[in-house]
């Protein structure tokens, strides 16, 4: 009699691999994704976690407050100035407040190039050298998902978690909705571990923005994961050159990242998203909007 | 976004857009063409050209030079890449005297400006032509673009000649020159010459008179849309085909007349007297059994050819039979009075086995 076959073993080595968190930071331009993916950083480093945050956008910003305002080179430039041969983790990686590892893609000049085959470059570079490790890395990606290049991130291997910036306001969900398109559309691939851990309300203190953002949320099959209130303290802060984290660790606006750090941390919630059409979200636009 | 141009006959039109330009612009001999894109782009068409080239016994090498990109130009933007090989380009020795810039799929999908870099003061005519195969032209489109390009290089106002331009010879084909040859014989009885072989083992400086013919001859149909730029631009008529077939001929001899004002009656009866004359070689052939069919089962048969295989039947009294020899459709179709005398050759031996 033939032996029932054996179920998939379980490799271990590959648990060790999964206990590192991926996330990726998806939204409008001008959200406030650097803002929010930098205090992330900062407030999760504050709980002994080891971090790696990699700016993936060509205008190269998403670090800077971790830096305490320096430009550091970023990946593209040096394999621009020397080749992609003689580039060590200490080229690219440069460490920040609290110890938090920083990356920036950069990317071509504004107008020329492809900034998305950058991006995938910067990610195979990152591999050879060994450098995607931590306990958490942050991927703060670009607003729009403009090709496939910008959808490096959320490809196997990578970030397994996205989490969509938004406002309430009717742009910022519309693109937010567009990025939940591409995570559905890659959540179909064979092999594909992305998905959505949930929406981030950054506000612009718009009445009523917390429940249309969470009802946002649950439309498109997912969930608000935090709320960041507006605050004076993110605009001195960043004049200061630093993170609210480390500008004013005591203020109201401190704690709500550091609660962010942890909602995501701990979150095991995942979901594929379910986004809108365009006429759907524009009813849903009204039903908020007092016109 | 992308239009093909859905060839009706055979799948020898398709094929890349560059290649079908470069077939056309390595003619001019004093020109390099920059192909803008991975070194690959240039490596396997020069290879092409050169064994072409080699088994025309012509012992020269393409002058193509690449822009050899690699990712790097990819993403930061190959445009610097490109200024830097024009500048090689003309540097080399003997300097040329024209520069052809092709993009490649590559450079279009990322958005280098290769027609910007191109217009640049460069001291010789630098001309950008758009190659990129990705857009959805094929070889036929290129071939086009190319010529249409290489037009801009003529002057505008000339006078007028009693001459005639052939359009678009296709370079890669085996008999290009022989067809040439047939098309001055048949010019010849009408008192024509050629004004240019457009473009055929000329130099930039020849392009200038591209306007002073009476007429133009496309190689082909397909080259309408040149031959209607070409009328535009200079306000040459055109005829759209090199002679297919006798009687073919014969029409062809009467609509360049018609075009030139010249009397063609005289030209058509001595040109008929000569086909029977070269018919009448053929004698030993009558009654015999043929079957014309497609040269590969890939390819449908060239309705032109057909119509001139079936011409040549009637001529020969020959019978058309299933199990008759079987005789590949030609392609292209014969040229000229000439063209039909060599297929007939071709003919015997297959009838004779």
């Amino acid at each position: 009699m033939a032996r029932k076959s054996h179920p998939t073993p379980n490799y271990p080595c590959k648990r060790i691999i999964r206990t590192m968190k991926q996330i990726a930071l998806y939204g409008k331009g001008g959200i406030g994704k650097s803002t929010t993916a930098a205090n992330l950083s900062a407030a999760l480093a504050g709980e002994g976690l080891d971090i790696l945050q990699i700016g993936c956008d060509p205008k190269h910003d998403s670090t800077r407050m971790l830096m305490h305002g320096t430009w550091i080179p970023t990946v593209l430039d040096l394999i621009r100035e020397r080749g992609d041969e003689g580039i060590t983790v200490d080229d690219v990686v440069y460490r920040g407040f609290r110890g938090v590892r920083c990356v920036e893609a950069g990317g071509p000049e504004p107008g020329i190039g492809c900034a998305g085959r950058g991006i995938i470059a910067t990610f195979q570079l990152l591999e050879r050298l060994d450098a995607l490790k931590g306990d958490v890395i942050v991927y703060d990606v670009l607003g729009d998902v403009v090709c496939g290049g910008f959808a490096m991130p959320m490809r196997e291997g990578y970030a397994q978690e996205i989490y969509l910036v938004t406002s309430g306001e009717l742009m910022s969900i519309y693109a937010a909705n567009n990025i939940a398109k591409a995570i559905a559309r890659l959540s179909r691939r064979v092999r594909s571990r992305c998905s959505l851990g949930g929406v981030i309300c950054n506000a612009k203190n718009i009445e009523g923005e917390r429940d249309l953002v969470e009802d946002f949320a649950r439309r498109i099959n997912s969930r608000l994961i935090a709320y960041v209130p507006r605050d004076r303290v993110v605009q001195v802060a960043e004049l200061h050159r630093q993170t609210v984290v480390e500008y004013a660790p005591d203020s109201s606006q401190a704690a709500v990242y550091e609660e962010l750090g942890r909602a995501i941390y701990a979150n095991r919630k995942t979901s594929i998203p379910t986004p809108l059409e365009m006429d759907e979200l524009e009813s849903f636009a009204f039903e908020f909007v007092q016109v | 976004m992308n239009s093909s141009p859905s060839p009706s006959n055979s799948s020898r039109f398709e094929g890349c857009t560059l290649t079908g330009a470069l077939s056309v612009l390595t003619e001019i001999r004093d020109a390099v063409c920059v192909i803008h894109g991975p070194s690959g782009c240039a490596h396997h068409n020069f290879s092409l050209l050169h064994a072409t080239l080699l088994s025309n016994d012509r012992l020269e090498v393409p002058r193509l030079l690449s822009t050899r990109l690699t990712e790097k130009d990819i993403i930061f933007g190959g445009e610097e890449a490109l200024e830097s090989s024009i500048a090689r380009a003309l540097s080399l020795s003997p300097a040329p005297s024209s520069v052809f810039v092709l993009s490649t799929c590559i450079v279009e999908t990322i958005g280098d400006d290769t027609a910007a870099v191109s217009a640049k003061a460069w001291g010789v005519p630098v001309i950008a032509v758009p190659t990129a195969g990705f857009l959805g032209g094929v070889f036929e489109t290129g071939v086009r673009n190319a010529l249409s390009s290489a037009a801009l290089l003529a002057e505008s106002a000339r006078e007028r000649t009693l001459s005639a331009n052939l359009i678009g010879e296709k370079n890669l084909e085996y008999g290009v020159d022989e067809n040439a040859a047939e098309i001055v014989r048949l010019l010849a009885r009408l008192g024509i010459g050629i004004n240019l072989r457009f473009v055929r083992g000329i130099a930039t400086g020849d392009i200038g008179r591209l306007g002073s013919a009476a007429v133009n001859i496309l190689r082909e149909p397909a080259l309408r849309p040149v031959g209607e730029d070409l009328k535009r631009r200079f306000s040459t008529p055109f005829v759209d085909s090199f002679p297919v077939g006798l009687a073919g001929t014969c029409r062809f001899l009467a609509d360049i007349g018609r075009i030139c004002s010249v009397d063609a009656s005289a030209a058509i009866e001595e040109e008929q007297a000569f086909q029977r004359e070269m018919l009448s070689r053929f004698a030993d052939l009558k009654g015999s059994r043929v079957c014309f069919r497609s040269p590969h089962s890939m390819l449908e048969g060239d309705p032109a050819a057909e119509a001139v295989l079936a011409e040549c039947a009637i001529a020969l009294d020959l019978a058309v039979d299933p199990d008759g020899t079987p005789i590949p459709l030609p392609y292209p179709a014969p040229v000229g009075t000439a063209g039909v005398r060599r297929m007939l050759n071709r003919w015997r031996v297959q009838i004779r086995g």
